[in-house]
């Protein structure tokens, strides 16, 4: 009997013991713990570009539905492309900011946080750290104070809220990580190569960009911190800038490994040889503006014809119309006796081929800003003469999309037609800036669009006053925080009583 | 095939028993029944233990029945012990004993050992499987609304095969609530199949519950507190359901063969939407205030608006370029919902000798929804085999099988491919059938039928998307014991359930969004095992003293392995697979996931002089999932059960009464691979390949096992000569450590971190009250109701978290929280601003109101919920009733949201000609005067949260079943034993409810998102007929 009762409670616990093996169940199969950084370079990129993740969620949000149009470039009757009628809708507003950071944010605090342990790997560091830069400078300029210092650091520091940071300490950190990072790039050591879908590792292109993005970051100070913004731009040009179209940071795309594989802009744009695209364009939903397409050509600008084109196909320039902005189908009508978009100028299939490069800050952009540094006063040369490249490398910029014809032959003739005036800084000013407006528009970046139509007011745009706009009928300088973020992040509070009210009409920092 | 083999069976059998009239030969029996005094004992029963002929006995305790000499019959009453007489001529006199005294009921505990119920020290409820049967719901959970103090049973707006939500005794975890169910001594996965339906919409894959047939169910108990539910450890720590499945009985020489038929029919409560106006049709606003009519078939005319003009009934060009009257569309729901039917058939024999008793049991369900193309065939087959081997070894096996086709699951929630969607928020002057008429371009791409191609024509919907899912469940359970002395055993139990989930779901070539279209297959294999060895003794020490006593091991194994194909667009248009995707644009994943548990448990009853019982257990569970050093976890658990009505003299109308108390821990793991941060691998590009964290939720390493305690005291009671029937119950629940993947703000870098927080209460009481009005012969009443307060509070979440987000609807201007120091689940969302000293909403300068950010409405779960249940009987005939209530919850309708977005709902009349001038003040605090477009000022609407929360209170005429039993003497001469047809309803009448548009219990969710509701199915009543044949 005892011994039965002996062996039972054996087998009782033979069942229960053993627990050896435990640790190696529980080790996930279908996840790696390790992977090599340029892996996690090319995802990031991809992200950036907005294409990664849900393709195009943040693109069209951010920059087809709110930044192009509210800026006036796109046009559309359609009220849930609110931003030509700065109407707020929560999920569009919010869409830039709950989706970059825990995609691009993470992987390249990851990357930065990884590469730091082998002085081999500066070269992927620095490169990740001038991304970073580059993401965190679109996600400020569109919201204004954002977490910046504690951001995308949920498993490395377990912080769950992250502070935001004032945009004031965001740009003066984000100009010591270019600084730094540029200096830090060194030609002799390994370079992510191939996974490098924007230089191929060319680490020389690299630090031209970063001097490049400096600039930008130090042009974008010019209201708020004129001083600063002279010696920073200053300090930017002295290291080197891109000097061709050749250096324009641009994300290559091979539409060959489903739709992350393919520009974000297209994905939502385009249809023909783009999978399961969004079709906004032949849907009639977006038309370029009127206000473009007069001024375009008013200028004899060549690009018109490869930009725009009319439903019935025709994409000669004359024959191109632009929408009012701020009309829904009733005021159209209204307005014109028109009943829908379709005899209106809409983006021409040349601007969404899914290889189409997305271009952040092409090198026409650097042109056009020290051509605005040499007017200041802060930096020597010729003001005409940068004006003038950018004018060529603007035009000619638009040849790296798929099917668009050489423009080279017309540069001459637009120059001529749109000379650098001689008169006052004003209109200089105007120039410059109308072009970089057009610039913006034919390379569909509204958000830098958006950010230097903020910064100079040039050129001048009417805004409109649809029933039911969240500004008052003032065209709007920022996007609205994610809802969510109130409850979820203890800081949200600190921030809108820093910033000001979380509001489209608030000015954040370098906009007062 | 398993369809037609029982329909033809049944054929048969029914043939048979219309035509067969004549056989054995019953004699009457007439005699009484009295107490120990003498006196006759009015409404005991009567039972013919043979043919299961029953009759109840008269005021005076008289009684006839009909039964052959030598049948053995069994005499019963409440509080009485039943005793057995053999027929022996015409006269037949019974006498029976109170048991007030040794009230000795039995039910069916944790790890499936059976106790005297008095001997309990905590609250168990157990609902008898006719109940279920004649319910007829086809998931057999939302047969126990309303039933059980203390369950609050939530079903979801998602169709026949749709999942529900159970809680007992609140919501004390962060986490999931559910209980454990456990068939014949097995855990059951009862988790969500596949995605359930969140923000972006979806479809509801169903749980377990789903599968069970209710015929094989013999009973359900609800083990409520812990201490009832300890012994499962991890796994019961949200309470545990036990079904027991029927088996054959060893006694009944000849077998019994049980036929089943029934037949539903499901319609939609409310067939129309009588809170949306028909006076103005589709169509936006001019320039100026007043709406106007489409004038051509351009989309961003012809949209989901319901702003346009005033019907006229002139001729206005639709989406699909025809004119049409302008006109009020009043029946859409009506034209594009079927009557759902189900139809179930259902077979069992069973019997047994001295050696063996056995059960066999088949059935078949036939259901078609109310959504067009949406059904469910569900078959289901199980095998009991209990045998004694020897006079020490008896082995018990046990084995179901399942196999469930759904086609075509509805999509609820958000618009892509919802045909429900489409049809809450159709334009009051677009009739359905001109979609129907109007589907397809000449391509045969979806004609998009407004500005928004996310929704999809209805139709286009239901007949060219194709869903289709199929599984195949296993579970069997082998269970020998051997009795080594008469007061000592050993018991092994070896348990499977198994099963395969094979989903197709295709989104056809030329959907409006999508237009490539998209293919997405996916395989889910389940399996889990558990292995238990148990050593017991049961043994009276001494003529006071008793111990029976169990101690155990158990050894569980679970893993799901996940295989997916998806992608799109197709290379071929109309050729659906995946093959016709190049392969670039194919996803593909596996995964697998296994975690293991070990445990060893013990636990020991002893009992002194059968008036007060002592019940203690304790287990340790092992958890893979959890780091070393912090995974493991030991729950002790104690009960006290004291017979009140046997210790001390009690006032003569106290039958009985025991007071109880009982205190508990439980706790529990999380699932595998949450500790550590990995990279997962996204594929190619310019040949090289991506990578990125492999999470959106902070991984942690140092996870605890979360800890839950609970106690309870109550108080049962009979009274009256046990007419009343009391059992009161006041409980507490703590849950400490709960492991949570929590939303964090995404500037985090992830939308979730994973830890070990807070801190949930949860406080109670329950009662049930029962009286037997009147239990003569020819009539009973009984009415019972039962009723439940649960009181949670979160009270603290981590660090210095004040509130966690959980998941928001659609319209993303609310969500649901948790908040510290607020009840469970609560509604935050946009409010509006309102004037400091008065109250009043203030107005901008374009008059429309401001918001003041996140405001609370208060929590999505009812706290109290209540069943009133009234059993009559009248000779032959049954009726019995249900109303069942549930109060102090809210909900936010994103139905209604939309219904005032598009201009659908009569609240949008008010200023459609002249504008609106909003009710309150402007920032300076005057009078707001801005008139403002009708469209303009409801359309912004949307962006609130706070005109959409509404209470969901609500009072529901549940069920009414109507029953009648042929009489004995009906069948006397025939070879069937009994037989009864009943007719059922569901969901009858809304007594009350404070929702407009749609009804209180739309959510369509089942996790702890509760409180939101967006575009779900639209409410369905039942109605159905049962036959039920013994032989």
């Amino acid at each position: 009997m005892i011994r039965k009762i002996a062996i039972i409670l054996i087998t009782i616990s033979a069942l229960v013991s053993c627990t050896k093996d435990f640790d190696k169940i529980n080790v996930n199969p279908n996840s790696s713990p390790q992977v090599p950084l340029n892996y996690l370079l090319s995802q990031s990129l991809l992200y950036i570009g907005g294409s990664a993740g849900d393709p195009g969620y943040a693109t069209w949000r951010a920059n087809l539905i709110y930044a192009l149009p509210t800026t006036q470039m796109f046009s559309s009757l359609s009220t849930f492309y609110a931003g030509d009628k700065y109407l707020y809708q929560a999920d569009l507003s919010e869409a830039y900011f709950v989706t970059q950071y825990p995609n691009s944010v993470k992987g390249l605090v990851d990357i930065i946080n990884q590469a730091k342990a082998d002085p081999k790997n500066v070269n992927i560091q620095s490169i990740a750290r001038i991304l970073k830069v580059l993401q965190m400078s679109l996600i400020t300029d569109l919201y204004g104070d954002v977490p910046y210092s504690e951001a995308g650091l949920g498993y490395l520091n377990l912080n769950y809220s992250p502070k935001y940071d004032a945009q004031k300490d965001i740009y003066a950190d984000m100009l010591k990580e270019l600084t730094e990072a540029g200096t830090a790039l060194s030609a002799p050591a390994t370079n992510p190569g191939i996974a490098d879908f924007v230089y191929g590792g060319d680490v020389a292109k690299w630090k031209k960009f970063a001097n490049s993005l400096m600039l930008r970051l130090a042009m974008r100070m010019q209201k708020v911190d004129a001083a600063g913004a002279q010696s920073w731009a200053k300090k930017a040009l002295d290291g080197g800038v891109m000097t061709s179209n050749a250096e324009t940071f641009s994300i290559k795309y091979a539409n060959d490994g489903g739709t992350s594989t393919i520009n974000s802009n297209s994905y939502n744009l385009g249809e023909a040889d783009v999978p399961g695209h969004r079709n906004e364009v032949s849907k009639g939903s977006i038309q370029w503006s009127k206000r473009l397409i007069d001024l375009m050509k008013a200028r004899n600008d060549p690009r018109i014809s490869t930009i725009a084109i009319l439903k019935s196909g025709d994409a000669t320039a004359a024959a191109q119309k632009g929408l009012p902005s701020g009309l829904d189908a009733g005021t159209l009508t209204a307005l014109t006796g028109e009943t829908g978009p379709d005899n209106y100028s809409r983006p021409n299939p040349i601007m969404y081929y899914a290889k189409n490069p997305y271009i952040l800050l092409p090198y026409a952009e650097v042109e056009f800003l020290k051509a605005e540094a040499i007017e200041r006063g802060w930096y020597t040369g010729s003001a005409a003469t940068e004006y003038a490249a950018g004018q060529a490398a603007a035009i000619t910029q638009l040849s790296v999309n798929q099917g668009a014809p050489s423009l080279t032959g017309s540069v001459a003739a637009y120059q001529a037609a749109n000379l650098y005036p001689a008169t006052t800084l004003a209109d200089k000013l105007l120039q410059i800036h109308t072009e970089m407006w057009v610039l913006n528009a034919s390379t569909l970046n509204g958000f830098e669009g958006w950010a230097n139509w903020r910064r100079t007011g040039l050129p001048v745009l009417t805004p409109t006053n649809y029933p039911g706009n969240a500004t008052g009928g003032t065209i709007m300088r920022r996007l609205i925080y994610p809802v969510s973020e109130a409850g979820l992040n203890v800081n949200y509070k600190l921030a809108v009583a820093a910033q000001g009210a979380d509001l489209f009409t608030t000015r954040m920092w370098w906009d007062k | 095939m398993l369809l037609m083999r029982n329909k033809l069976l049944f054929a048969c059998l029914f043939a048979v028993l219309i035509s067969t009239f004549s056989f054995a030969q019953d004699i009457n029996v007439n005699g009484r029944v009295t107490d120990e005094k003498g006196a006759g004992i009015a409404g005991a029963t009567v039972l013919v233990k043979a043919t299961k002929k029953a009759t109840v006995t008269n005021d005076n305790g008289d009684f006839t029945i009909s039964a052959r000499n030598g049948a053995v019959i069994t005499v019963s009453y409440v509080g009485y012990l039943s005793r057995d007489y053999t027929v022996n001529g015409a006269t037949l006199n019974a006498s029976l004993v109170s048991q007030s005294k040794d009230l000795n009921e039995v039910v069916v505990t944790a790890l499936g050992i059976k106790k005297e119920k008095k001997a309990l020290g905590y609250a168990i409820s157990e609902i008898k499987g006719d109940e279920l049967t004649q319910a007829r719901s086809v998931n057999i959970a939302n047969s126990l609304v309303g039933k059980v103090a203390g369950l609050n049973v939530t079903s979801t707006a998602t169709g026949p095969g749709g999942a529900s939500r159970i809680t007992i005794r609140g919501n004390a975890s962060f986490k999931g609530n559910q209980p454990l169910i456990v068939i014949d001594g097995i855990p059951f996965d009862n988790t969500n199949q596949g995605n359930t339906v969140g923000t972006w919409g979806g479809s509801d894959q169903g749980d377990g519950m789903s599968s069970l047939n209710p015929d094989e169910i013999e009973s359900v108990s609800v083990l409520k507190g812990g201490t009832a539910a300890a012994l499962y450890g991890s796994r019961g720590s949200n309470g545990v359901i036990l079904v027991t499945t029927k088996g054959g009985s060893k006694s009944s020489k000849m077998p019994l063969i049980e036929v089943g038929s029934n037949f539903v029919i499901e319609d939609i409560l409310n067939k129309k939407l009588n809170d949306y106006q028909y006076e103005y049709g589709t169509g936006d606003k001019g320039t100026g205030l007043v709406g106007i009519k489409p004038t051509s078939a351009d989309p961003n005319l012809n949209q989901t608006n319901s702003w346009g003009a005033k019907l006229d009934g002139s001729s206005v060009i639709q989406y699909d370029g025809v004119s049409r009257p302008y006109s009020a569309a009043k029946n859409n729901f009506k034209k594009f919902y079927d009557i759902g039917t189900t139809f179930t058939n259902s077979f069992a024999v069973s019997g047994g000798s001295d050696k063996i008793a056995y059960r066999f049991s088949m059935s078949d369900l036939n259901s078609k929804g109310i959504v067009p193309n949406n059904t469910l065939v569900r078959d289901n087959v199980a095998i009991n085999i209990n045998a004694s081997l020897s006079k020490r070894f008896t082995v018990l096996v046990n084995g179901k099988y399942i196999r469930e086709k759904n086609k075509n699951r509805p999509r609820v929630s958000d618009s892509p491919g919802s045909a429900n969607y489409t049809l809450w928020t159709l334009p009051t002057s677009l009739d359905v059938e001109t979609l129907k008429a109007s589907k397809y371009n000449a391509d045969g791409s979806e004609k998009v039928w407004s500005n928004n191609q996310y929704v999809q024509n209805p139709y286009f919907a239901t007949e060219d998307y194709k869903e289709e899912d199929t599984r195949d469940r296993f579970i069997g359970v082998v269970e020998p014991r051997f009795n080594i002395t008469d007061w000592l055993y050993v018991k092994g139990r070896a348990g499977f359930d198994k099963y395969n989930r094979h989903e197709t779901d295709i989104t056809p070539t030329g959907t409006g969004y999508q237009l490539g279209g998209g293919y997405n297959t996916s395989l889910r294999d389940f399996r889990e095992s558990n292995l238990d060895l148990m050593l017991g003794f049961d043994k009276k020490l001494t003529n006071s003293f008793s111990v029976n006593a169990v101690v155990g091991g158990n050894r569980m194994k679970q893993i799901t392995l996940l295989d997916g194909y998806s992608g799109g667009p197709f290379n071929i248009p109309f050729f659906y697979d995946i093959s016709n995707v190049s392969t670039p644009n194919r996803g593909t994943q596996s995964n697998y996931y296994e975690k293991r548990i070990n445990s060893a448990y013990g636990t020991a009853d002893i009992s002194y002089k059968n008036l007060i019982f002592l019940n203690l257990t304790g287990r340790n569970d092992w958890f893979s999932t959890l780091a070393k050093g912090h995974n493991s976890l030991f729950y002790p658990s104690a009960g006290l059960s004291f017979i009140l009505s046997d210790a001390f003299q009690m006032p003569s109308y106290v039958n009985y009464a025991k007071l109880r108390g009982s205190w508990a821990k439980t706790g529990g793991d999380t699932d595998p691979y949450q500790l550590l941060l990995t990279y997962s691998l996204t594929g190619a590009t310019q040949t090289v390949p991506l990578a990125q964290v492999g999470t959106n939720q902070v991984p942690n390493s140092l996870l605890q096992p979360y800890e839950n305690t609970s106690s309870e005291i109550g108080l049962e009671a009979r009274m009256f000569n046990n007419r009343l029937n009391l059992d009161f119950a006041v409980y507490k629940r703590k849950t400490v450590n709960d492991i949570v993947g929590a939303s964090i703000s995404p500037t985090s870098g992830y939308n979730q971190a994973l830890f070990n927080v807070g801190e949930i209460n949860n406080k109670g009481v329950e009662l049930l009250l029962g009286y037997k009005v009147g239990n003569s012969k020819n009539f009973g009443w009984e009415p019972s109701f039962n009723f439940g307060y649960n009181k949670s509070n979160v009270v603290k979440i981590y660090q210095d978290l004040k509130q966690l987000f959980i998941e928001e609807p659609r319209p993303r201007v609310s969500a649901i929280y948790q908040v510290v120091n607020a009840p469970f689940a609560q509604i935050l969302g946009n409010g509006f601003k309102r004037d400091a000293k008065t109250g009043e909403v203030v107005f901008n300068a374009q008059g429309l109101p401001l918001t003041e950010g996140l405001k609370s409405f208060g929590s999505g779960i009812s706290p109290w919920t209540m069943g009133f249940t009234n059993t009559f009987k009248y000779k032959q005939f049954g009726l019995s009733f249900l109303v069942d209530a549930k109060f102090g919850g809210y909900i936010y309708s994103g139905t209604n949201a939309l219904a005032l977005r598009y201009g659908l709902s009569k609240a949008t009349l008010p200023g459609r000609e002249t504008g609106v001038v909003g009710k309150g003040v402007t920032e300076t605090g005057t009078p707001n005067t801005v008139v403002v477009a009708a469209q303009t000022y409801y359309s912004n609407m949307y962006n609130f949260a706070e005109p959409f929360v509404y209470s969901s209170d609500f009072v529901k005429f549940r069920q009414l079943i109507i029953d009648y039993t042929v009489p004995a003497g009906v069948l006397g001469k025939s070879f069937v034993k009994a037989a009864t047809i009943s007719i059922v309803g569901r969901n009858l009448w809304t007594i009350l409810k404070y929702t407009p548009i749609i009804d209180p219990e739309s959510g369509y969710s089942n996790t702890n998102a509760q409180g939101q509701e967006f575009a779900g199915l639209p409410v369905t009543r039942t109605i159905g007929v049962n036959l039920n044949l013994k032989f």
